[in-house]
């Protein structure tokens, strides 16, 4: 029987993780005992926003999306590295042009076949169909070429990102037939070349899926069958396992390990994830288009305390919005912003605020977050911040901040993306949505961002990233505080279950006992 | 004998009343969710939200119009039968609305009989003990049921039978029509949670109404009279407490509809209390609307059977 995979106490840094997951490899794995069979039963806190990868726009589709669809391109589970996936290959010939070799002998779950026409046609689709939410990933690729099982992406500018953006929806593979045939309707289709095959969707109740019995990656599926139970409610996700309904529940609240470890027929893993915690600064106008407000705002907050007071302790603090188990983070910025409120008040007098200032945040009015809310407040007005907040329930918050310009800061998770560079673009970039200001951050951002995707070679890309990083906070443009580890809860028959560092688990080990 | 001009006359005013009210309770939702704040477009848009996104689904969902042109395209749809698409998932509402239904009425349904089962025979105990230690420990049971929050009861429940005895399933459900006694099984817990406010009201409604009656005029002339407590009981008594049971029945039946909401959220069932819930919240007010119009049918059938049943206990009341 797998031991359940003790947490630490204290944050998770890179060295544990690699632990952690080496461990639950080798409790779990342990290939030779693997047994086929069964249906993984699992509780999923939200319903797909849809089943079609580029029509989809929430990041907790993708954990349903995993088993359904393979991409182009994959990624290492502790460094988040890309390595093959349906392309068995890749490589820039120029640093404008990028060729994907697709595995040969690979068929969608409607029978046809997987070939260099078929990537062209889901590339394309992604770039220009009105409801694709993903244009902008392939927003570089100016051409896409395919011949037999090779497909050839001419750039407008050189963009070593492309293959781990392919390993997220615009690398997940439908059947062109299908999306023709279906049309609108593909959104609760999902015809891709995943291990498991699409039976049933009913929405906000089941996702149903049964195993392929063509699929290409040897010994896999380990599942006969896998079914999302659509549970919102986190505690109630957590008794559908405990009473044996359900074999698994992921993303939990760090509050619920406590809860896990007193249900001893229950297992658990704990990994870092990309998942920040972080407030989005509005700096495109008045007071934080100030960098000495920003800043005052960052030494204003106790990390450790805050991790204590709202995540037990367990989470990742952190200056950076990646965590140091990353392979581009620049991990000489993550301690940057210790807790010093004298400081933070210097910094309000420099800036002209010697009388304290007045910050209205938006946040959501769940009761953990306004949890995090309020420790914000009592540890800011130490710092002379007089904080207060607008809540709104469910997706409408970030929609108040980033459309409606409510608020001067937005305090809300960034759930990551496989390339960082995306990460950056998307929450720092000049026009991106996800800056309220939509305007540059500081000057030379839009620079070093580009200067993130010119090479492939990894060493290059790293000291980029750092020279990004190095912007970002000496300008302070947002309020990272920590990241939330992906918690998982499951019975004792589940074995083989490895966290990963994106965050968004995946099944493709587990297997189940009995 | 149900098919006489004043019965007939009764339901003909009930289905003239059903067109205001249908109109005025989807207005007014329709209204309050365009007051929440939040704007529609860039929450559908999600994760993935672009300015031209955000534009291209406002154009789309029609969210440009008046606020009276995009309620009158509804409510034009709806007279039709057609309650349109989720904005959320694109399915149609009222395929939705069918879908769970049957879960949510299995639900309601459970819950009133637990009520009626357990609140009538302690209400006549109560009532014919009044004044008892027996009486006072019922009224207080009744009262602390009424205060009891029936989260806290369903989540008692489920710790007790489902985690520690495993009696009983902690979440979920199984549709009626597929497996009846499963469907059953689930609903259990459930129905007793959402049931220990019905159970004390229904105690506390037959108590005061069956004391009153029993203590009245006629009643002491039947004792005076000759018969027996048990034949006054059941033969005067609760013939006369009927109307009373009737109008708490259908008081009790859209409450619980109501009440549905947080039981489902609590064992997880897909019924049409959590649809609404997470429509609300993301202002998906096709669905909001969709389930508004059915419950207010609903409610207006559920009273519209009562009063039908006001009529055959007491001839007098269609009269009137």
């Amino acid at each position: 029987m797998n031991a359940p995979i003790k947490l630490p106490s204290g944050r998770i840094d890179r060295r544990t993780f690699l632990a952690l997951t080496g461990a639950a490899a080798m409790a779990g794995g342990e290939a030779k005992a693997q047994k086929r069979g069964g249906t993984l039963r699992l509780s999923a806190q939200s319903n797909p926003s849809s089943l079609d990868p580029q029509t989809g726009n929430s990041g907790s589709d993708h954990v349903i999306l995993y088993p359904l669809y393979d991409s182009l391109v994959e990624w290492d589970y502790t460094t988040l590295q890309a390595k093959p996936g349906l392309a068995e290959k890749w490589a820039y010939p120029d640093p404008s042009t990028l060729v994907l070799t697709i595995r040969d002998g690979v068929t969608f779950h409607d029978g046809t076949k997987l070939d260099g026409a078929a990537v062209r046609y889901n590339l394309m689709r992604a770039m220009s169909h009105e409801r694709s939410n993903i244009k902008s990933d392939l927003g570089t690729v100016a051409e896409i070429t395919a011949s037999g099982q090779t497909v050839t992406l001419k750039l407008k500018q050189p963009d070593s990102a492309l293959p781990l953006i392919l390993s997220d929806r615009a690398g997940m593979m439908s059947s062109p037939k299908a999306m023709e045939e279906h049309g609108r309707d593909y959104d609760r289709r999902a015809v891709g070349t995943g291990a498991m095959k699409l039976v049933s969707w009913a929405d906000n109740e089941r996702v149903v899926m049964v195993k392929n019995d063509s699929y290409w990656k040897k010994d896999r599926p380990l599942q006969d069958g896998m079914v999302f139970q659509i549970i919102p409610e986190l505690p109630t996700g957590l008794r559908s396992v405990t009473a044996g309904q359900n074999d698994l529940v992921y993303y939990l609240v760090p509050q619920q390990k406590q809860l896990i470890d007193r249900a001893r027929t229950l297992g658990s893993a704990v990994g870092p994830s990309l998942l920040c915690v972080h407030a989005y600064f509005n700096y495109g106008r008045a007071p934080l288009d100030n960098v000495k407000v920003r800043q005052a705002l960052n030494y204003a907050v106790d990390r450790e305390e805050f991790n204590k007071a709202t995540h037990g302790g367990i989470a990742e603090t952190t200056s950076t919005i990646l965590p140091r188990a990353h392979w581009a983070c620049a991990t000489e910025y993550s301690g940057t912003f210790t807790y010093d409120p004298d400081r933070a008040r210097k910094l309000l007098a420099e800036g002209g605020h010697p009388n304290g200032i007045d910050i209205l945040g938006v946040g959501y009015a769940e009761q953990l977050q306004v949890q995090q809310q309020e420790v914000l407040i009592e540890q800011m007005r130490k710092a002379g911040i007089r904080l207060r907040w607008e809540r709104y329930t469910g997706p409408p918050t970030p929609a108040a901040f980033f459309a409606e310009k409510k608020g001067d800061i937005l305090l809300a998770p960034w759930t990551g993306r496989p390339d960082p560079s995306l990460t950056y673009q998307l929450v720092f970039g000049t026009g991106s949505y996800f800056n309220a200001g939509r305007g540059e951050g500081a000057p030379g951002l839009t620079e070093a961002l580009l200067a993130t995707r010119a090479s492939d070679d990894l060493t290059v890309r790293k000291e980029a990233f750092r020279k990004l990083q190095k912007i970002v906070t000496e300008n302070a443009l947002h309020l990272p505080l920590l990241f939330r580890p992906e918690l998982t809860a499951y019975s004792a028959k589940v074995k083989g279950y490895k966290p990963n560092l994106l965050g968004k688990p995946k099944f493709e080990d587990v297997w189940l006992e009995g | 004998m149900l098919a006489n001009a004043p019965r007939l006359m009764l339901v003909g005013r009930r289905l003239v009343q059903f067109v205001p009210v249908i109109v005025l309770a989807t207005f007014v939702v329709f209204g309050l969710l365009k007051l929440v704040p939040g704007d529609l477009a860039a929450t559908l848009a999600g994760e993935y939200a672009t300015e031209e996104r955000i534009a291209q689904i406002r154009e789309s969902y029609g969210l440009n119009d008046p606020f009276l042109v995009q309620y009158g395209r509804w409510l034009w749809n709806a007279m039709q039968l057609d309650l349109s698409r989720s904005f959320q998932s694109n399915e149609p509402v009222l395929e939705q609305i069918m879908h769970r239904f049957p879960t949510t009425m299995l639900l309601v349904v459970g819950a009133l009989l637990v009520s009626l089962v357990v609140g009538v025979p302690l209400g006549i105990l109560a009532a014919t003990n009044a004044g008892s230690r027996l009486d006072v420990a019922v009224t207080s049971l009744s009262s602390f049921g009424v205060a009891l929050p029936n989260f806290w009861l369903a989540m008692i429940l489920v710790a007790t039978f489902s985690l520690s005895w495993g009696w009983f399933p902690a979440t979920g459900a199984v549709r009626f029509g597929a497996d009846p006694a499963g469907a059953i099984w689930h609903a259990v817990l459930p129905s007793i949670a959402l049931a220990a406010g019905g159970i004390a009201e229904v105690v506390r409604q037959l108590r005061s109404a069956l004391i009153e009656i029993l203590s009245s005029q006629y009643v002491r002339t039947l004792y005076a009279k000759g018969l027996s407590p048990s034949a006054i009981l059941w033969k005067h008594g609760l013939k006369n407490v009927a109307v009373t049971l009737l109008t708490v029945i259908g008081l009790l039946a859209s409450r619980l509809l109501g009440g549905a909401v947080v039981i489902e959220a609590v064992f997880a069932i897909p019924g049409m209390g959590s649809m609404v819930v997470r429509a609300a919240i993301v202002k998906d007010f096709p669905v909001v609307q969709g389930v508004v119009f059915t419950m207010v049918i609903l409610v207006i059938a559920i009273n519209l059977v009562i009063d039908l049943l006001y009529t055959i206990v007491d001839p007098r009341v269609a009269l009137k």
